[in-house]
């Protein structure tokens, strides 16, 4: 729908005089504009609002650092679910600085970045992707000779909204798991006196990211988030209460091992470790690769990539209980469960044989004695 | 009219007359006047079994929802049995919440022997006799044990820590049930334990342990109190029927007041 143009958006101009430029039409523009409040959950009579203040906004200034990660959630922020959307946001904004996808290299792309900055101190909107290592005084990342935490600190101090994409940038992900070897923290851990929206998942889905800087760019503030900061729109419910297969879970009709019968069937994957129950992300709505399909809608249980910490906290990925100090395996804990109290049964039956025992010679050396007790009366009398 | 329709808690009726109990071959008949000492209020006794039936149904459909076993085939439309299970789950576990909200109540409204006080070994001389009643459980020297009308120290410390292994059931019951209804009373309530115990799957498995130790409670309670009224004559499974239990009015207690 829009085409890489040789007019490129102005500085001065507004985002409706630039797609007019375009020629984009205004009921494009309006179907756009509505997509973004079904995504972000906002009443269909706002949507005038909505188009009117975002017609409005010059020309945004993004900064993407990409720390220590895999890139994997750029990758899935290009493949964003409407082509229109990304390109809105992605093509025709300033991206002045995204390592990945600038043609430019080296010196040179460090200075433009510096440039941006300095040209709209106040005003971009920071994107991180990774994590910061600190151990070894973050000698784990550096970027032209600085480390990831110099790098975020500078970038973080004149923005004007903090938008951490992916597992890494809020819980370090992978490289953060136990034990740990490069010290990897999420941004959130760095800087504190900002709020910094958690776009989770590892990856997250493109559309949230997209969604969240349409919600930065319209209303000037971003959106509401939960304890964990991540948006509300997208993150407000459990995959559990919105999954396909719900239904086969309170039928009580699980898939016991990958390919058996119940697998083909589409039966519900609680048995195979699925966390859902567990897992607050968008992923059965808004789907993966242009709405094509989602992680258990293709029959692999959810590993809770959106939650915290999750390569500690949600694994093992395919058994139901954690694997706590190698104590956790749910038959490991069952067979102890039921070890201790069958061992308790065996204990108390054992306490009452010994009870017996003692009651009985008890009772003899009662005899004995009431029998010596009433002999000396006889011999007595 | 005048007559209270309970007697006073530790209370001693007048002696009432046995008869001849030697029904009982080679033991020696109990002697004596007896007597009838009313210890656990209605309250109590009513608490008692409506938790004890909760955890029985809690522990059984608990184990369906934490690893569901039967296989029901057919259309999902017809079948519900998770469904029924995890609803038996949640009704039990709102009416063993409730019994355990009167309980806390009762701590601070029931008698001497039911009172906060009487959870912990809190006097000195308890403190001190809680060795000797382990040996007379291991039957030591067990005549020399002394005596309580109420719970004795050991008991004490093994009910109240049931207490506190049933609060933490439901403290972790409540973290992972908030998360159905994110924003609602119970989330908001109890979705702080989640992160705080490390995630909610470290909760699924500390629900999931701590039902063990009710299991291993049971036969253990159960066996103590058969013992209790088999060796000791005094009516202790009634006691928990009725209210009360039959003790010679010769002997001494440590809690008689
Ligand atoms: S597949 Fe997972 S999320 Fe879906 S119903 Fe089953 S347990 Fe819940
Ligand atoms: S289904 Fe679960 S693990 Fe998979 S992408 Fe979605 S949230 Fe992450």
């Amino acid at each position: 729908m829009f085409y890489p143009t040789s007019h490129p958006w102005s500085t001065d101009q507004s985002l409706g005089d630039h797609l007019a430029e375009r020629g984009v039409s205004r009921r494009d523009f309006l179907e756009f504009c509505g997509s973004m409040c079904a995504v972000l959950g906002i009443s269909s009579t706002m949507l005038p609002k909505v188009a009117a203040q975002l017609e409005a906004i010059k020309r945004p200034s993004i900064i993407w650092l990409q720390l220590q990660e895999c890139t994997g959630c750029v990758e899935s922020v290009l493949r964003t679910a409407e082509p229109s959307i990304g390109d809105l946001v992605l093509d025709m904004v300033s991206l002045d600085y995204q390592h990945t996808l600038m043609a430019g290299a080296g010196e040179a792309v460090e200075r433009a970045k510096a440039d941006a900055m300095a040209a709209n101190k106040g005003k971009y909107i920071l994107v991180v992707t990774g994590s910061i290592p600190l151990e070894a005084n973050g000698m784990y990342l550096t970027i032209g000779g600085r480390t990831g935490r110099e790098i975020l600190e500078e970038a973080a101090r004149d923005a004007a909204a903090i938008v951490g994409v992916g597992a890494c940038a809020h819980f370090g992900s992978v490289q953060a798991a136990r034990p740990n070897p490069t010290g990897a923290v999420g941004i959130n851990k760095i800087i504190t006196d900002k709020p910094v929206v958690n776009i989770a998942g590892c990856p997250p889905i493109g559309d949230v990211v997209t969604a969240t800087l349409v919600h930065f760019l319209t209303f000037g503030r971003l959106p509401e988030m939960d304890s964990e900061g991540r948006p509300l729109f997208a993150y407000g419910k459990r995959i559990h209460d919105q999954c396909t297969r719900r239904a086969h879970f309170d039928a009580g009709q699980y898939v016991e091992v990958f390919d058996d019968e119940a697998a083909r069937k589409g039966w519900c994957l609680y048995k195979v470790g699925c966390k859902g129950p567990a897992v607050f992300s968008p992923c059965p709505i808004f789907q993966w690769n242009t709405r094509t399909s989602w992680p258990i809608g293709a029959g692999h249980p959810c590993i809770g990539c959106t939650e915290p910490y999750f390569w500690d906290t949600m694994t093992p990925f395919y058994g139901r209980l954690p694997n706590v100090a190698g104590f956790g395996i749910e038959s490991k804990v069952d067979t102890i469960g039921a070890a201790l109290a069958l061992g308790a049964t065996a204990g108390v039956a054992a306490h009452a044989a010994a009870t017996g025992l003692y009651q009985l010679r008890h009772r003899k050396q009662a005899e004995a004695e009431a029998a010596a007790g009433s002999s000396t009366p006889t011999k007595e009398g | 009219m005048t007559a209270p329709s309970h007697p006073a808690p530790g209370a001693r009726r007048p002696p009432i007359e046995v008869g001849s109990l030697d029904y009982a071959r080679k033991v020696p008949p109990p002697s004596g006047d007896y007597q009838w000492i009313y210890l656990w209020e209605k309250p109590l006794r009513f608490m008692h079994w409506i938790a004890a039936l909760c955890i029985v149904l809690l522990a059984l459909t608990g184990f369906y929802i934490g690893r569901p076993y039967f296989v029901p085939a057919g259309d999902p439309g017809d079948a519900y049995l998770m469904g029924w299970f995890r609803f038996v789950h949640f009704v039990a576990a709102a009416l063993f919440v409730m019994t355990g909200i009167v309980r806390v109540y009762w701590l601070f409204m029931g008698n001497r022997f039911e009172r906060l006080p009487a959870l912990f070994p809190v006097r000195k001389r308890d403190f001190r006799n809680l060795f000797r009643i382990v040996k007379f459980y291991l039957m030591i020297e067990p005549e020399k044990a002394p005596k309580y009308l109420g719970h004795n120290p050991l008991q004490q410390l093994s009910y109240t820590g049931m207490y506190l292994v049933a609060a933490l059931m439901v403290v972790t019951g409540f973290a992972m049930y908030g998360q159905s209804n994110p924003g609602g009373l119970i989330y908001t309530a109890f979705n702080w334990v989640n992160p705080a115990m490390g995630g909610a799957p470290i909760v699924r498995f500390v629900h999931h342990v701590l039902t063990w130790a009710f299991l291993i409670f049971i036969p253990i309670h159960v066996y103590l109190a058969l013992r209790a009224d088999a060796l000791e004559r005094t009516g202790t499974i009634s006691s928990i029927i009725s209210g009360g239990r039959f003790v010679e009015s010769t002997e001494e207690f440590v809690d008689a007041e």
